[in-house]
C-alpha cells in the first residue's frame, strides 16, 4: 500500500506533538511495508520518500523528477498562525488544472465522498482572504497539487486542518480516498472558538473526508459535538512515544524533588494552573521544593513575572525552548510531572513521563488520560486536589517510588508498532467499503 | 573662576551565556567569554586606544594644564588583562603623564551600596587594591555604580573609608530644587565634598552631540565653548563655579562613532579652553583647596542616579524579574561567604555587576530603546533565564 502523507510538521522541524506524532507513526508504517510518500511545508516542490525505518529518521528530499536533491538548505514555512489581517495573496487558479494520465485511478472506488465545485470555491475564498498563513496554507496547497500529480498512491492521509484544503483538491482531482486525522482541533488551541476561518476549514475537511481518525475519544466527541461529523465515520487511534535514550535514568541534580511542567507556554497547557499549584505549595514549603517550567510559548513574560514577583529565588525556574535532547535530561531529573492542560487532544508527553519514571499527574481533560492507569488524573481546574496528591507523594517517598516503578512498566507496551497495525486496519476497512 | 572637571567611566560586564540546569557537563563556563572578548575589542578598537591617544596628547600639548579623571571598573581591568593588554598598557601610559586623576568605587560595578552594605565596603577596598597595584595610586575620590547617591554612602564612607574626601554625584533636579549644579555641596553629615554633574551640558556631549534632529546640532567647539561661558552669568559675587563634566568614556568613538567628528570636536573644544583665561581644567580632588567659599550641606535621602530620565533606581529595579534575580544573587553571596565558597562568591560577584539587571529592564519609549540598544540579548525574559539558572546551579553547589 502506497500512502501520500500531508503534514505541517515532521522532525526537526516540530513545534509540538503533531511532528514527533508523524514522525512515529511513518517509521512504524514503513517497517511494516507500507510506502509512503510524504509533502511538507517546504517553499520548494519537493516531497519526501519513507519505505524505510531507516528513512525516516532521514527523510530525503526529492524533486518531481524523482530525483534527488541536496537535503538542505529546504526552506520551511513558519508554523501557526495569525488573528485575521484582511490580507489576500495571489489568487490560486489550481482547480482549472487537469493532472496527466489520472484516467486510470477514476476508474475506482464510487462510493467516496465527493466535493463539489461550490465547496473548492468557498475554500479557495477563505484562503484568499486570509492572513499570512492562510496563505501559506494556500502554497502548500499549490505544492501539494503540483508534486503530486507525478506520484502515485492508494490514498490520502491528512493531519490537521493545515493540510485539509489540499488533502480535499487532491481527493476531488484523483478521487482516491482522504484520510483526515485530527491531532488538535481549534477549539483546543484556541480554548473555546478560535478563528472562523480555521473552524471551517475543519468541519469541511472533516465532514468530506472519507475517515475521520481523532487521537483520542475527547477529540471524537469534540469533532461530534462541534463538527457535526457522523459518529461511525470516526475512528479513535491513540499515539505512542519515541525517545531517544533506551535507558531512562534518573538524575538527581537538585537537593529538592523536582515537579516539572513541560510544554509550549500556551492556556491550552494549562501553564498558569502549574504556577498557581507551584505558589501555594511554596508558601507553605519554602525552598523544599523546585518547580521547573520548561518550554517557550507567548505566555513566558506574564509567568515569569508572577513567579518572580513572589521572590521565590530559583525555586521556580524557565528554562526556554528544549532541544530534544534537553527534554529527556528535564524528564529525567523530575521526579512529578504535572499537565494540568485544559483541553489536550492527546499530550504525548504524559507517555515520555511515564517512561522516564516520573509519577504523573494529568488533567481529565487530555486524551492520554484515557489509556493510563499508573497515573493520577484530576480535573484542570482542582488545584487543592492536586496539590494535595503532590504533598502526599513527596511525604511518602515509598508511595511515589513504587508509582514511578509501575508507571514506567506500563508504558513500554505503548507503541507505535501497535498503532501502524491499527491504522493499517482502518486503511483496510476503508477500501472495504 | 569656572573649573571643568571631566569624569569619564570605563567599565565592561562578564555577560552571561546562554545557560540551562539541562545542561550535565560539571565544568561549566557561566560568562560567554567570545561574546565579552569580541565587545571588549570592538569598543578597544572605537574607543579606548583611540580616545586614550588623545587625552594623552592634549595632556602633554597643554603642560599639564589640562587634566582629566577617569573610573575604572575592576571587572573592566580583569578583561582588559584577558582581551586585550594593550588597552591596559594604554590607560598606564596615560596616566603616567600625571595628568590623570583616578577614581574608586565598587570593583563590581554593583548594586551592593542598595543591597549588603558590608559587600559594599569590600568592593570598594577590593578595587582601592587594584588601582594601587597596576597603577600605584590611592584614590581619595569615590563614586558609586552610575552615580547612585544617598546620604547614608557618606555616613558610611566616613566610618570606613576615612581617606575619601569627594564624591561624584548626578546634578538630579529632584535634589537640586532649582539650584545650580555648578557650586560643590558638602553631604548632609558635613564629611565630603559633592560634586554634581551638569547633565545638561554632559549629555549634549555624551547623548545629543549627532541627534540631526536636535537644534544643537551640528555641535562645534565654538558654540559649547561660548555655553560654558554662558554659565558665568549666574554668579556676581566671585564665588568660583565648576562644570562637572560626567559621561561614559563610550562617548568618545562608540557611542559617538568617529565619522560624526567627536574626536575632532573634542579636541577643538579643549585647545579653544586652554586658551582662556579664566578657564582652568581641574580634577576632582583638587576641588575643595580652591573653593573660596563654605559650601552649602544637601540631604539626599532618596538613592539618584544618573541612569535614564528618572535618575533614580529603575533601570535596575522597576520590575520583579530583576529584584527576584538581584535578591537571590546577595542572598547567594552572603552564604557563599559564611562557607567560605571563594570558588563561587568570585562568580557570584561578577554576577553581582548591575549591568545584568539593566539588560532585565522593561520600559518603554525612549529608554528601552536605550536599554535595548546596550543588551546583547533578545529580551529581558532571555537574559533572566540564562541568569536563574546559573544562579540555581550555584546555589545546588553551595548546598554540598
Amino acid at each position: 500500500m502506497k500512502v501520500l502523507m500531508l503534514t505541517w510538521e515532521y522532525p526537526p522541524f516540530i513545534v509540538g506533538g503533531l511532528g514527533m506524532a508523524c514522525y512515529g507513526l511513518f517509521k512504524a508504517l514503513a517497517e511494516k511495508g507500507l510506502k509512503i510518500y510524504m509533502i511538507l511545508p517546504t517553499k520548494e516542490q519537493v516531497f519526501f520518500e519513507i519505505s524505510s525505518g531507516w528513512e525516516a529518521d532521514f527523510p530525503v528530499a526529492k524533486s518531481q523528477q524523482k530525483k534527488q536533491l541536496k537535503p538542505l538548505p529546504l526552506k520551511f514555512y513558519q508554523v501557526g498562525y495569525l488573528a485575521p489581517e484582511g490580507a489576500y495573496l495571489d489568487n490560486l487558479r489550481l482547480f482549472s488544472y487537469q493532472p496527466e494520465n489520472t484516467t486510470d485511478f477514476l476508474e475506482k472506488k464510487k462510493l467516496l465522498t465527493t466535493i463539489s465545485e461550490e465547496v473548492l470555491k468557498r475554500i479557495e475564498n477563505l484562503l484568499n482572504k486570509g492572513n499570512h498563513s492562510l496563505s501559506r496554507v494556500q502554497r502548500y496547497l499549490q505544492n501539494v497539487l503540483e508534486v503530486a500529480k507525478h506520484l502515485e498512491f492508494d490514498l490520502i492521509h491528512a493531519h490537521d486542518w493545515m493540510t485539509y484544503p489540499a488533502g480535499l483538491f487532491l481527493k476531488h482531482l484523483i478521487q482516491k480516498p482522504l484520510v483526515a486525522h485530527v491531532h488538535a482541533t481549534e477549539f483546543d488551541r484556541a480554548i473555546g472558538y478560535g478563528h472562523p476561518v480555521v473552524h471551517e476549514i475543519e468541519y469541511l475537511g472533516l465532514n468530506l473526508a472519507d475517515q475521520v481518525i481523532a487521537v483520542s475519544k475527547y477529540t471524537a466527541q469534540v469533532i461530534k459535538d462541534h463538527y457535526k461529523v457522523p459518529e461511525e465515520k470516526i475512528q479513535v487511534l491513540y499515539n505512542a512515544f519515541t525517545v531517544l535514550t533506551n535507558e531512562p535514568k534518573k538524575v538527581k541534580k537538585f537537593k529538592s524533588p523536582v515537579i516539572l511542567f513541560l510544554g509550549r507556554l500556551t492556556p491550552q497547557k494549562g501553564p498558569k494552573i502549574f504556577l498557581e499549584i507551584a505558589k501555594k505549595i511554596l508558601r507553605q514549603y519554602p525552598k523544599k521544593v523546585r518547580f521547573l517550567i520548561a518550554g517557550a510559548g507567548e505566555m513566558e513574560r506574564e509567568l515569569m513575572f508572577e513567579a518572580a514577583s513572589e521572590g521565590f529565588g530559583t525555586q521556580v525556574l524557565f528554562t526556554g525552548f528544549l532541544t530534544r535532547q534537553e527534554v529527556e535530561e528535564a524528564l529525567s531529573l523530575a521526579d512529578i510531572v504535572v499537565m494540568p492542560s485544559v483541553s489536550e487532544p492527546f499530550g504525548i508527553v504524559a507517555l515520555e513521563a511515564m517512561y522516564f519514571g516520573c509519577a504523573l499527574i494529568i488533567s481529565k481533560q487530555s486524551g492520554a488520560s484515557e489509556i493510563l492507569k499508573n497515573a493520577y488524573k484530576v480535573d484542570f481546574w482542582d488545584v487543592d486536589k492536586i496539590i494535595n496528591i503532590i504533598v502526599d507523594l513527596l511525604n511518602h517517598p515509598e508511595k511515589l517510588k513504587n508509582l514511578q516503578q509501575k508507571a514506567k512498566e506500563e508504558v513500554k507496551k505503548i507503541t507505535w508498532d501497535i498503532r501502524a497495525e491499527e491504522l493499517i486496519k482502518i486503511y483496510k476497512e476503508l477500501f472495504a467499503n | 573662576m569656572l573649573y571643568i572637571v571631566f569624569y569619564f567611566q570605563v567599565h565592561q560586564p562578564f555577560r552571561v551565556k546562554n545557560f540551562n540546569v539541562l545542561k550535565t557537563k560539571s565544568t561549566v563556563e557561566y560568562f560567554d567569554n567570545s561574546l565579552n572578548a569580541a565587545i571588549f575589542n570592538k569598543v578597544a578598537e572605537k574607543c579606548y586606544l583611540p580616545a586614550n591617544a588623545l587625552f594623552k596628547e592634549l595632556i602633554e600639548r597643554s603642560d599639564g594644564r589640562f587634566k582629566v579623571s577617569y573610573s575604572l571598573t575592576g571587572t573592566f581591568i580583569e578583561q582588559a588583562k584577558r582581551f586585550r593588554p594593550e588597552v591596559l598598557h594604554s590607560f598606564l601610559d596615560l596616566v603616567k603623564t600625571g595628568g590623570v586623576e583616578l577614581l574608586n568605587e565598587t570593583y563590581y560595578h554593583s548594586l551592593s551600596s542598595i543591597f549588603d552594605l558590608d559587600e559594599f565596603i569590600e568592593e570598594i577596598e577590593e578595587h582601592a587594591e587594584i588601582i594601587k597595584k597596576e597603577f600605584g595610586m590611592l584614590p581619595t575620590t569615590f563614586r558609586n555604580t552610575e552615580l547612585i547617591y544617598f546620604d547614608k554612602i557618606s555616613d558610611l564612607l566616613f566610618a570606613t573609608m576615612p581617606q575619601i574626601k569627594t564624591i561624584l554625584i548626578e546634578g538630579a533636579d529632584k535634589i537640586l530644587k532649582g539650584e545650580s549644579p555648578l557650586y560643590p555641596r558638602v553631604s548632609a553629615n558635613h564629611a565630603h565634598l559633592l560634586l554634581l554633574k551638569h547633565y545638561k551640558l554632559s549629555d549634549d556631549i555624551a547623548f545629543r552631540f549627532s541627534d540631526r534632529s536636535w537644534d544643537g546640532y551640528p555641535l562645534t567647539p565654538q558654540r559649547y565653548l561660548s555655553w560654558i561661558k554662558d554659565l558665568r552669568l549666574i554668579e556676581k559675587t566671585g564665588k568660583n563655579l565648576y562644570l562637572n563634566l560626567f559621561m561614559d568614556y563610550e562617548t568618545f568613538g562608540e557611542h559617538q562613532w568617529a565619522e560624526t567628528g567627536i574626536f575632532e570636536f573634542t579636541k577643538g573644544l579643549v585647545l579653544l579652553a586652554l586658551k582662556e583665561k579664566d578657564l582652568q581644567f581641574l580634577w576632582p580632588s583638587e576641588v575643595k583647596d580652591t573653593l573660596n567659599y563654605t559650601p552649602a550641606p544637601i540631604s539626599v535621602p532618596n538613592p539618584t542616579s544618573w541612569a535614564d530620565t528618572e535618575r533614580d533606581l529603575s533601570a535596575w529595579l522597576s520590575n520583579p524579574l530583576q529584584w527576584n534575580a538581584i535578591k537571590t544573587c546577595y542572598e547567594l553571596i552572603k552564604k557563599a561567604k559564611e562557607q567560605k565558597r571563594y570558588d563561587l562568591l568570585s562568580i557570584l560577584k561578577k554576577l553581582s555587576t548591575s549591568d545584568h539587571f539593566y539588560y532585565m529592564c522593561i520600559k518603554y519609549f525612549q529608554d528601552g530603546d536605550v536599554h535595548k540598544y546596550f543588551s546583547p540579548y533578545s529580551s529581558p525574559e532571555e537574559i533572566y533565564r540564562y541568569y536563574m539558572n546559573i544562579l540555581a546551579e550555584i546555589e545546588t553547589n553551595l548546598e554540598g
